[in-house]
């Protein structure tokens, strides 16, 4: 069978059964523009004062910020209903994705499709063509290919992170509390240059959970930044590093899976 | 040959004493303590295509286990089964296209969507043809009388309009084995009849082998010529159900409320065997008085002011069954 198509129509009803409430839909939107317009609003006023934080301007963080933000957002499009797996576990709702003849994480991932990200989509595009103008950079092909595969590893890495606190529903019930205490923490780390923390938290974002290829490693290709600590070739493997991290979180939850068919819970 | 064959099942649950609070759960991860729960244990039987078989037991007893098993859900700890010749919770996705599966406490089906895209979604997950699926619909439309809320999202159906849209869901790609896990569940007497009818149908028509849970012996009485009796996880009967019915079916109570509280019956084939407050539980044998004669004998003497009439409950079929040894006559290993 063809998932391909089969996806797409999930989706749409995902879609669909989303814009039933299109009040909480479209407050939501608003509701991202002006949080991530709030969050580059205080880069500006530290920046104001300090001229730049850790050798970067102000420019340069939004940027950063953008590329986390553009592909957080197509992230959580396809990736964000992951962390309630707990919730479908809990109330026996999960039991229907083991009872159809499709791959039962096809099934659960075709469930959602969150259209709610256009804010991040919008944020991000102004702020690219914004900082583009500011800081003259040329757009050759090759550096939107480039942004285009460190975006795709970038959705990859944060989706497989989703995935894998997913997975730990399968062995203690819970993952929306793991998303919330540790994934959302971490992930707002990333909204600044990593230089300007502690050698340890850069080596975790890098070797542990790679959070740093996601939008920090790549910029720094981009906009010709040093990376103490790190090969100058580190910003080129974020496709490399989001595969194998999105297919180790895929065996975790597959795994998980298999216990659950073993415990029920 | 059996269309499902179950050999000597056990499903066991290490059931982990559960922290609680966030920091609980991280713990949990590490270090857990279990208690060891027999859920099934050691149950086997064989149906042969086109059965109708009624799987009942008391609350906790195993049935849904058991139908989990079955459907591939859960891998049984030790025994085997095999459903249409596939081993379920290995082949579990070739074994879905078989069997169709209703659990009633929950839909099947898309909550926020009119209830018409639950089941064009159903027919592209199993890849029904497009003529199959009218067909089908047609026919369901008109049993289950589904065009009255096609158009109404799922959350907005009542529970008998659901369970109708649910378990023609189930049926869409025309399994040769349908589960169900309490079909009738919290429907009222009309719906109820519904249902059964429609399922009896399909068994008929169709063939379709029927495994059915329920806690309601009327659909046992009118849908199934055999029982599987379970109790704490353990098979204890099997076999023709007239035996059953013609034992424990008979009994029934009837509850009224009447002005007096004391008042005094004196009816040839009930006896009261609780009062409470003005209310009066009459006990009577459905071979000796009806339902409706006892009423009816009743208000010559009282007036009602409401009433009820109470079904011989599984639970007590089953503590019955062990306290007159019922098992030693009847099961037929
Ligand atoms: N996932 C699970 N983990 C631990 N214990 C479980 C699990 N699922 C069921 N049990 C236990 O196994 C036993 C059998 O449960 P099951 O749901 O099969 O009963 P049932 O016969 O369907 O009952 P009911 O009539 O209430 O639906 C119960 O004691 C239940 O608490
Ligand atoms: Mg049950």
């Amino acid at each position: 069978m063809s998932y391909l198509p089969l996806y797409f129509k999930l989706v749409g009803a995902g879609v669909r059964a989303q814009l039933q409430y299109r009040f909480a839909f479209f407050m939501r939107i608003i509701g991202l523009i002006t949080a991530y317009a709030g969050m580059a609003a205080t880069m500006w006023v530290m920046l104001y004062r300090f001229d730049a934080l850790g050798g970067w301007t102000f420019y340069e963080m939004l940027f950063l910020l953008a590329l986390a933000v553009v592909s957080w957002g197509c992230c959580i499009t396809v990736f964000f209903h992951f962390k309630s797996l707990d919730t479908y576990i809990v109330n026996g709702t999960f039991d229907r994705f083991l009872v159809r003849p499709i791959h039962p994480f096809f099934h659960f991932m075709s469930m959602k499709f969150d259209i709610g990200a256009v804010g991040q989509f919008i944020f991000s595009i102004v702020v690219f063509l914004w900082v583009s103008m500011a800081i003259d950079i040329d757009w050759s092909v090759w550096k939107v290919l480039f942004l285009l595969s460190t975006i795709i590893g970038g959705v990859l890495i944060q989706g497989g992170m989703l995935v894998i606190i997913s997975a730990l529903a399968f062995w203690t019930t819970k993952s929306e509390q793991f998303y919330w205490v540790a994934m959302y923490p971490a992930r707002n780390l990333t909204n600044y240059p990593l230089v300007i923390y502690p050698k340890l938290v850069q080596m975790i974002t890098a070797f542990i959970v790679p959070f740093g290829f996601v939008n920090y490693f790549p910029s720094t290709v981009i906009l010709g930044k040093e990376t103490p600590y790190f090969p100058d070739f580190v910003g080129f493997l974020s496709p490399l590093v989001g595969v194998v991290f999105f297919l180790l979180a895929y065996w975790l939850w597959m795994s998980g899976l298999s216990r659950y068919k073993s415990t029920g819970s | 040959m059996p269309i499902i064959e179950v050999n000597n099942i056990n499903k066991d649950f290490m059931v982990a004493k559960r922290e609680t609070g966030f920091l609980g759960s991280v713990r949990s991860l590490f270090k857990r303590e279990f208690i060891k729960k027999e859920a099934v244990k050691d149950i086997s039987f064989s149906i042969e295509k086109g059965e109708m078989v009624g799987y009942i037991g008391p609350n906790g007893a195993g049935k849904s286990t058991t139908i989990k098993m079955l459907t591939g859900i859960l891998v049984p700890s030790s025994g085997t089964i095999k459903v249409n010749g596939i081993v379920p919770y290995e082949q579990r996705q070739k074994n879905a296209s078989n069997i169709g599966v209703v659990f009633g406490q929950r839909t099947q089906l898309w909550w926020d969507l009119p209830t018409i895209e639950s089941f064009e979604l159903l027919k592209e997950i199993y890849q029904v043809s497009d003529a199959r699926y009218k067909q089908n619909m047609e026919i369901y439309q008109e049993i289950l009388g589904l065009d009255e809320f096609l158009n109404t999202p799922v959350r907005q159906l009542s529970l008998g309009q659901r369970m109708r849209a649910d378990i023609a869901a189930s049926l869409l790609h025309d399994p040769p084995i349908l589960f169900l896990d309490e079909p009738t569940i919290g429907l009222d007497v009309v719906a109820k009849e519904k249902m059964r009818t429609f399922i009896q149908e399909i068994n008929r028509e169709r063939k379709v082998t029927v495994i059915l849970t329920t806690h309601d012996m009327e659909d046992i009485e009118k849908l199934c010529n055999r029982m599987v009796l379970i109790d704490h996880g353990q098979k204890v009967y099997d076999g023709d159900i007239s035996a059953v019915k013609e034992r424990f079916g008979k009994i029934r109570t009837l509850v009224v409320d009447v002005e007096n509280g004391e008042a005094t019956f004196d009816i040839v084939g009930a006896e009261v065997v609780k009062r409470e407050a003005n209310r009066v539980w009459l006990q009577f044998n459905r071979d000796e008085i009806s339902a409706s004669e006892l009423i009816g004998r009743i208000t010559q003497t009282h007036s009602i002011k409401d009433l009820t009439v109470e079904e011989p409950a599984i639970e007590s079929i089953i503590s019955r069954i062990y306290q007159e040894g019922f098992e030693e006559k009847l099961v037929s290993v």
